[in-house]
């Protein structure tokens, strides 16, 4: 859907509540209309289905260097002025932030035409239920005795964003994602398969094909004992993006810039993966879940993060390009509490494929593990990139170069540093995965070496 | 309130449902003030409002939610959830059951407050939070302070089709301070008086002032620096004495979680995961040693998992989980419960707002203390490590392989707490864990810890919960320098 300036006869006069502010106060203002249907299945039969409208809006007021937010539910004129008396009152208190460098006008081009899917956005509750029934189905028929377990979520999220400097842009995104377990739980140990994705035109998530993929790669014989160690290792797509996304907030997020304690503080400009190895944050592709403006309604771009195997910059919102004095790259999260420690973050991950099938990987692993997915991932140690999780969903032992068989889960505790710095091959196939509104597209990989530290029971 | 209620069960009275409940939380507030490096970060004043209506019929629940409190949106939103409902029941072969609990008519709950916190002048806190900050920096390495305040208040009115109905004002609030001290690639982060954010409760203004954030401020940040030169947590199987606030932690994740009944039936298979414990084994399995006992505690004052009823109208309840070791009890809704055959339901099925359906929660699920002070506790340790305040999480989809890392740890030598070291990890499986439990601090050890955010369900949840957890003793545990 391109992005626009907001017409709509029943929206509240943006320009009008940010005159309304004092003089030497300026302000922006976003709202996020959100519609979606989520279908959540297990056991077998749908369970937790959920349909949502909401409406979000987010004031925020500067005065004299000085910030604060309100937000609300009630995009009326009405409640836009009651925000904004909110947000005066509380940006009156707060301690001064020198480095803020003001709102910005509208200056620069749009990114024209962004894949948007109206029938997506506006899917009715049964087509939501009947994609979901379509992936339980192909599940079952592909795994007999299986338990079928997942998600179906589709729905739109329109944002409209103004400021005092004479900004005032709205976009949309559609947004398509369905994951799929299947399980055999009755067995000792346990085993299970796992398959997800997502798109921005749900007629495009594929979910037959999910359900089967699920299934096939739930083992079918009992998993062996696999000893904690270093592995080579092979990781599907859903386990890279779970590295990527680490990687990104430990390496590329504004706050660890800051405050000094990025993994990529000192490496900026410095080989840190092969030249096969390119990173970008891209909020304009087809093959994400596009969005043209971000919550300070920058247009986004691409944002190069690792270009042939070499560090780039963090990304940034106004805030932090001013603390940093670096270029705004329009990766603003909204202002308002909470939104973590790691300030702007980038949002539409994509890692440029190889061109390795998955038996092209496997061959060239030789002797390994394949890991589908990570479980709770979580940082150990941020200066170093050191994270932890567990593997889960279809762990298999590789040995003369090929799948000799499933392998019980193993946690492990890596820095994704090393990881990427290891990577050999990359698979030719790639995948959008779900990551908050955006997405992380990547491939399949072959990396040299993950540190395994401990396994379970099943 | 009660008329949009009126409004929407009004109109989900229509064939073929059997059951619907409506609730309305207006104006759902939150505050977060924070200093990060002397400046503002993020000072946000919300209000939000949603209205959520379920329905049930014989095969399945519909869920609809929406902001707009108008009542031609209130209208949409319950017919809605309506058409969901028929959609998901269409191919579903089983009947849904639920227990048959008491319902409250007109019930009322609310939290007792001394000095309300929405009411306590903003800027006098953002001073207090300001002067704390600052004392975070007591070197250069500091190269990172945040002071934090956090309060919600949730108000809520709750009807259904069976009559029920209650009202409610909870108000949960806390504070806390994170400073971070670096060296190139060596990050040392120190956290008081815990970490994910700090300590909270069900309470008013008074909690965070009895904080005293100011005292706490450069004692930590002389940790962090310190933790700099400390030597590494050594690595190998050993004694364990962990702190109240990491236990806390680790009986969140390890006991709580896995005794939510849903993910026991395996509901919460595709995202969150199941649990080892199987349904058949409540009432035999031994989860620890006999010196382990949990509750899981929706009456105890200040916790941020008391209420009044959960959102099914199911009244608060303590239920013993763990008793001398042995598994006992779970957390429950209607519909889990049923499943189990049990009559009633535990009570614990929680909505992180009107915008959510309610799922089975955590509460205060606390681990009881026992009989021995923190002295006696280490009197026994010849050589060992003394770990606390929480750096990373991890366990797996069944809540078994847990691995922990903490800020900090002190060696353990002859019964005393010795030097300081970096980076400990630790880690374990469930049941073997809490089996080298061999000895458990005494109420002098005990704190009701907040955690303000427990992740679960789709769309995501994040629950308030507490714990109460004293120091307690591990024999043999397996610990490393990360």
């Amino acid at each position: 859907m391109p992005a626009r300036r907001a017409a709509r006869p029943s929206e509240p006069d943006l320009a009008a509540a940010l005159r309304g502010l004092p003089d030497g106060t300026s302000g922006d203002v976003r709202i996020v209309r959100s519609s979606s249907t989520t279908i959540r299945f297990a056991n077998g039969r749908i369970h937790q289905p959920h349909l949502e409208r909401s409406t979000h809006v987010s004031f925020r007021v500067e005065d004299a260097h000085r910030l604060a937010t309100a937000t609300g539910s009630d995009a009326t004129d009405v409640g836009l002025r009651s925000l904004g008396t909110t947000a005066q009152a509380l940006a009156r208190i707060a301690p001064v932030e020198r480095k803020f460098p003001g709102f910005k006008s509208p200056t620069g081009r749009g990114p024209g035409r962004l894949a948007f899917s109206r029938a997506t956005a506006q899917m009715s509750p049964e087509a939501a239920t009947r994609i979901a029934e379509e992936v339980l189905a192909s599940a079952q028929s592909d795994a007999p005795g299986g338990r079928v377990a997942g998600v179906v979520s589709v729905g739109t999220e329109e944002l409209r964003v103004a400021n005092s400097e004479g900004l005032d842009r709205t976009a949309a995104r559609s947004v398509a994602h369905a994951s799929v377990l299947v399980q055999r739980p009755d067995l000792d140990p346990p085993v299970s398969g796992w398959s997800e994705g997502a798109h921005w035109d749900a007629s495009r998530l594929g979910p037959a094909r999910l359900g089967r993929e699920a299934a096939e790669r739930m083992p079918r014989s009992t998993p062996v004992a696999v000893p904690p160690g270093a592995y080579p290792v092979v990781l599907r797509g859903p386990a890279v993006a779970d590295l990527l996304r680490f990687l990104s907030h430990l390496g590329f997020a504004a706050n660890g810039e800051v405050e000094g304690w990025s993994c990529l503080a000192r490496r900026r400009g410095k080989k840190v993966a092969p030249p096969t190895v390119t990173l970008t944050d891209d909020p304009r592709s087809r093959d994400s879940i596009p969005m043209a403006i971000d919550y300070e309604g920058t247009w986004t771009a691409a944002t190069p993060l690792i270009e042939k195997g070499v560090a780039r910059g963090v990304v940034t919102d106004l805030l932090s390009a001013g603390r940093l004095g670096r270029p705004l790259t329009g990766h603003a999260q909204p202002p308002e509490a909470p939104w973590g420690d790691y300030g702007p973050i980038p949002s539409n991950l994509l890692l440029a494929k190889g061109d390795a099938s998955e038996e092209e990987l496997v061959r060239a692993t030789g002797k390994g593990l394949l890991v589908t997915r990570f479980h709770y991932v979580r940082v150990v140690d941020p200066g170093r990139g050191v994270i932890t999780g567990m593997t889960r969903d279809g762990t298999y032992v590789i040995e003369n170069g090929e799948v000799a068989g499933p392998a019980r889960n193993l946690r492990f505790t890596e820095s994704v540093l090393d990881a990427i710095a290891g990577i050999t091959l990359l698979g030719k196939e790639r995948r959008a995965y779900s990551d908050g509104g955006g997405a992380v597209t990547a491939p399949s990989i072959a990396t040299r070496s993950f540190r395994f530290t401990s396994a379970t029971l099943f | 309130m009660e008329d949009l209620i009126r409004t929407a069960l009004a109109v989900v009275d229509a064939p073929g449902v059997l059951h619907s409940d409506v609730r309305v939380v207006a104006p759902e507030r939150f505050v977060s003030l924070a200093v990060r490096n002397g400046a503002a970060s993020a000072l946000t004043d919300s209000r939000a409002q949603a209205l959520g209506v379920r329905v049930r019929t014989d095969r399945a629940w519909g869920f609809a939610t929406t902001s707009d409190l108008r009542p031609t949106s209130v209208r949409e939103v319950a017919r809605l959830a309506i058409r969901l409902a028929r959609a998901a029941g269409r191919n579903a072969r089983e009947r849904l059951r639920v227990t048959d609990d008491p319902a409250p008519t007109g019930g009322r709950y609310e939290t007792p407050l001394r000095q309300d916190p929405f009411s306590t002048p903003f800027d006098s806190i953002v001073e207090l939070l300001a002067s704390a900050e600052k004392g975070l920096h007591v070197a250069r390495e500091v190269r990172s302070g945040i002071a934090s305040f956090q309060a919600w208040e949730e108000n809520k009115w709750y009807g259904s089709s069976d009559g029920a109905s209650y009202t409610s004002r909870i108000v949960h609030v806390g504070a806390g301070l994170t400073v971070t001290a670096v060296r190139g690639s060596n990050v040392q982060r120190r956290c008081s008086p815990a970490s994910h954010g700090g300590d909270f409760s069900q309470a008013g203004f008074e909690f965070v002032k009895g904080l005293d954030l100011d005292a706490r401020a450069p004692e930590i940040g002389r940790e962090a620096v310190a933790l700099l030169d400390a030597p590494a947590c050594p690595t190998g199987p050993t004694t364990l004495v962990l702190g109240s606030g990491q236990l806390g932690l680790q009986v969140h994740e390890s006991v709580g979680h896995a005794v939510e009944l849903d993910r026991i039936y395996g509901s919460e298979a595709g995202f969150a995961g199941t649990s080892w414990v199987s349904p058949e084994k409540i009432g035999n399995l031994r989860y620890g040693s006999d010196v382990m006992n949990v509750v899981a505690d929706a009456t105890e004052p200040g916790g941020l998992g008391t209420f009044g009823w959960d959102d099914e109208g199911v009244p608060a309840q303590r239920t013993p989980i763990v008793h001398r070791g042995v598994l006992v009890g779970t957390l429950s809704s209607r519909e889990s419960a049923a499943q189990l055959g049990l009559r009633h339901s535990g009570g614990t099925a929680r909505a992180s707002g009107g915008d959510r359906a309610p799922l089975v929660r955590m509460t205060n699920v606390n681990l009881e203390p026992g009989d021995r002070s923190l002295d006696e506790l280490l009197e026994g340790v010849n050589e060992g490590v003394y770990l606390d305040s929480n750096r990373s999480w991890s366990i797996d989809d069944r809540r078994l392989n847990f691995q922990f890392g903490t800020e900090f740890g002190r060696r353990i030598v002859r019964g005393e707490l010795g030097e300081l070291l970096r980076n400990p990890i630790y880690s374990g499986m469930t049941p073997a864990f809490w089996g080298s439990m061999d000895a458990v601090g005494d109420r002098s050890t005990r704190h009701l810890w907040g955690l303000p955010n427990c992740g679960k369900g789709q769309p995501i949840q994040g629950a308030r919960v507490s714990h109460g957890a004293p120091v307690a003793r591990f024999r043999n545990v397996a610990v490393r320098g990360g």
